[in-house]
């Protein structure tokens, strides 16, 4: 074992001890912190195997955006629903079953010849003796519009996934929304009214919801040449607006209001409307012209980073009064 | 391509209108333009039919006009553009049938619906791993709210559904890195071409198989079933049984018989086939001790896919091409039935008031069209000739008749038969109990019987293009 693999193991074993603290803590309190720091610690994870993206929408959504969904909801239980009680029994066992799943794989991978053969990651595998798809993604890149391959891969080579993903966000709002049918009765009783926030944290809120935005332009901006790009950009206007909303400085979004639907769905709507003209005008489903493929990533992209932050804005903050149409 | 991927992106644009349009549009006028855009993909569907049928093969796609390995592959086959069609006819016929008949439905499910009309065409397209997971992704969210559209009593349902169904994904999500990390390509017919079997690709291909089973609710994995499918609207029901659980069956045979090498599906095969025979039986006890007719049909549900499972475990076994026709066959015939089979539950239930199966009595007289349909369709689940039931059941069977070592599956064959037999005729002979009527609450709804009523008439009129399908779905790379 060298010294090199240490900070690895050690992000390893925090990991494993965040979930299991997430998972056995003795108040709901303190499973969600642990969790909080279940999504930093894979953040970290992520970016140490060299994938910044990653790791910023993991800090940003699974970190951010589910912590404060989540003590949102938890404030919403009753007070003896804060101790999370007995342990569940197939909590156990499934643990016990993953904790042996992951044995089997160490054990498989250190044994297994195939893996070795291979080297464990892609870009050691040649494709029938092709180029291997890495090698294929960096010749492909001039033509793609954009300089950094993750965005050329997101937004050109597999640009059906990532509009599909949009779909899935999309539905996610929809299901969300059916917990809320109909227009509530009383939409002023049935609401708590936001708690009045401490002035010096509206006073941090003031500060950090324009620099939030800027940094949110920048990833989006860079996305073209580096790390970045619209699901962090997104993810980063969804936390400006979620902290002015728990502040009480963002007035309730509503669901009624067209433009605010319309902005939920523009991102999956240009990205479909790209693809018919394509198929319609150009030369197949989702192939961009060369010359506009940098101008059209960029347009999908704008669009996309407003769809997904008032998507995940409405997922984590919206109440009955803003999902309710 | 053209008119498939047309057939694809219509629904989808439908589900954005919908949304976009929210409440400006009257729900009667969201319902008639959801049924619209069915229809006009059903058509689009249908000249694809026509085209994959005149060309007599495969016909693949580089999205983006990448290069083999780096885009991702579409592949319209004869059984593709089949399923598209079917797709498009069953959410024409649902939509009308939510649209139309006494049960209103919510505005969201027709936004719900598109977008699971768009999902499914997606996937049945799709010959990409990754975009497959994201298809799948995709169809068990959509299941999820459109089983939480019922309202309070299904949220438990919905939720243990969509933990379910995450996990089932995420079980998939890894055999697909798996795969990737080993081959370094996600394009089934690429993997097809390099799959060997050595540990990884075999772990690889448990843990996917696994995820795929407990989506497609087949047995062992099926518990969540039948509480989901019985909770949601009477509508929606009938898209989850008929459609929805073929999605995952439909990839879990694209892995078996296209990615899978040859040896380690001829070793799994037999362990799918008798689960497959185990799920006839085990569901159909169930279904006929149920004590509510949904839950009874959605049993039935369970016990029918061990029919597919079957086939596909044979499939792998004996690598024999005429499984693929049982396998498909199967699947529209009983996505037909199952439709008939929810919708005459469903108008049953509101007429007559009551949820039991012992409600039933009197049926025959009070109900009429819709417990003709029931029966009908019912027919075609136990397999009676000449309906389409019937046709899948003896392509299965022939292969197993022919060679008396495989006399044993034939067993299990009869014995689900006998056990289908005994949970339709149980609700049959309830209902032709006349002398203690339930009295009807409410006059029947005279649209809802009869659409129930079509989709049985359908699955019987399989039988009279049998030939034509056999043939088709047997030639040309299925």
């Amino acid at each position: 074992m060298t010294l090199e693999l240490m900070p690895d193991i050690v992000l390893g074993a925090l990991l494993l001890l965040m979930a299991w603290g997430a998972l056995y803590a003795p108040t709901r309190y303190d499973a969600m912190a642990l969790f909080v720091a279940f999504g930093v610690v894979v953040a970290l994870i992520w970016a140490r195997l060299g994938a910044p993206d990653l790791a910023l929408a993991e800090a940003a959504i699974g970190a951010g955006l589910t912590g404060v969904l989540l003590m949102q909801a938890a404030r919403q239980l009753p007070a003896e629903a804060s101790v999370t009680g007995k342990r569940m029994p197939w909590f156990g066992s499934s643990l016990l079953f993953l904790v042996l799943t992951c044995a089997m794989f160490a054990a498989h991978i250190l044994t297994d010849s195939s893996f070795k053969q291979a080297g464990i990651d892609a870009s050691a595998t040649r494709l029938l003796g092709g180029p291997t798809v890495p090698e294929m993604v960096t010749a492909a890149l001039p033509n793609s519009g954009v300089s950094y391959p993750v965005t050329a891969v997101l937004l050109n080579f597999r640009a059906w996934d990532t509009l599909l993903e949009l779909l899935v966000l999309l539905l996610a709002l929809t299901g969300v929304r059916q917990l809320y049918p109909g227009t509530p009765q009383h939409p002023r009783a049935n609401t708590a009214s936001p708690p009045q926030a401490w002035p010096v944290l509206l006073s941090w809120a003031r500060f950090l919801a324009p620099l939030l935005v800027l940094l949110g332009g920048f990833l989006l901006w860079r996305g073209a040449s580096g790390p970045g790009g619209a699901f962090q950009a997104g993810a980063l206007l969804a936390s400006a607006a979620v902290m002015l909303r728990l502040t009480g400085l963002l007035p309730p979004l509503r669901w009624s209001s067209f433009l605010l639907r319309l902005a939920v769905i523009l991102g999956a709507l240009l990205f479909l409307g790209v693809a018919l003209a394509s198929l319609a005008f150009g030369d197949g489903w989702l192939v961009y012209p060369t010359q506009w493929a940098g101008a059209l990533i960029i347009l999908i992209e704008l669009a996309a980073t407003l769809s997904i932050a008032v998507t995940l804005s409405l997922l984590v903050i919206g109440e009955s009064e803003d999902l309710s149409s | 391509m053209t008119y498939a991927l047309v057939s694809l992106s219509i629904p989808l644009l439908s589900a954005l209108a919908l949304m976009l349009a929210g409440a400006r549009l009257s729900n009667r006028n969201a319902g008639i333009m959801a049924i619209v855009t069915s229809l006009l993909s059903l058509g689009a569907a249908w000249f694809c039919l026509l085209d994959v049928a005149a060309a007599n093969q495969s016909i693949l796609l580089n999205l983006g006009g990448w290069e083999n390995g780096l885009a991702i592959r579409l592949r319209l086959s004869p059984l593709s553009s089949l399923l598209l069609l079917f797709t498009a006819f069953m959410h024409v016929l649902i939509g009308i049938y939510a649209g139309f008949s006494r049960r209103g439905v919510s505005r969201d499910f027709w936004t719900l619906s598109s977008l699971l009309h768009g999902s499914l065409a997606a996937l049945w397209l799709s010959a990409d791993l990754f975009n497959l997971y994201i298809t799948l992704e995709l169809l068990g969210l959509t299941a999820v709210a459109m089983v939480a559209l019922a309202g309070k009593k299904a949220y438990k349902p919905a939720a243990n559904y969509l933990i379910l169904s995450l996990v089932a994904s995420l079980f998939y999500l890894l055999g697909v890195a798996l795969v990737y990390g080993r081959y370094g390509s996600l394009d089934v017919v690429l993997l097809g071409l390099q799959t060997q079997s050595d540990t990884t690709t075999r772990i690889a291909l448990l843990v996917m198989t696994a995820g795929l089973m407990l989506k497609a609710a087949l047995w062992p994995l099926h518990l969540w079933l039948p509480a989901a499918h019985a909770n949601a609207p009477t509508a929606v029901s009938a898209l989850l049984s008929g459609l929805v659980v073929k999605g995952p069956i439909f990839i879990l045979w694209l892995l078996w018989s296209e990615v899978a090498p040859v040896d380690l599906a001829q070793q799994i095969g037999p362990v799918l086939a008798v689960a497959g025979m185990i799920a006839l039986v085990a569901g159909g006890l169930s279904a006929m001790r149920s004590p509510y007719l949904k839950t009874l049909v959605a049993y039935s549900t369970v016990a029918q896919l061990g029919y597919a499972m079957m086939a596909l475990g044979l499939l792998m076994a004996w690598q024999l091409p005429q499984m693929h026709v049982a396998l498909w066959l199967f699947v529209i015939a009983h996505g037909l039935a199952k439709a008939t089979l929810f919708l005459a539950a469903g108008e049953m239930q509101t007429t007559l008031g009551t949820k039991r199966v012992s409600g039933l009595r009197g049926a025959t007289q009070t109900v009429p069209v819709a417990m003709f349909a029931f029966a009908v369709a019912g027919g075609s689940l136990i397999g009676l000739p000449p309906s389409g039931g019937f046709l899948a059941k003896w392509v299965l069977l022939e292969p197993m008749l022919s060679s008396p070592q495989n006399w044993p599956w034939a067993f299990g064959v009869l014995l689900g038969t006998l056990v289908s037999a005994a949970y339709i005729f149980r609700v049959v002979a309830i209902s032709f109990d006349r002398a203690r009527i339930n009295p009807p609450d409410v006059r029947p709804d005279r649209l809802g019987h009869w659409l129930a009523l079509l989709p049985a008439l359908m699955v019987w009129g399989m039988a009279l293009i049998g030939e034509w399908l056999i043939e088709f779905l047997s030639g040309g790379g299925v």
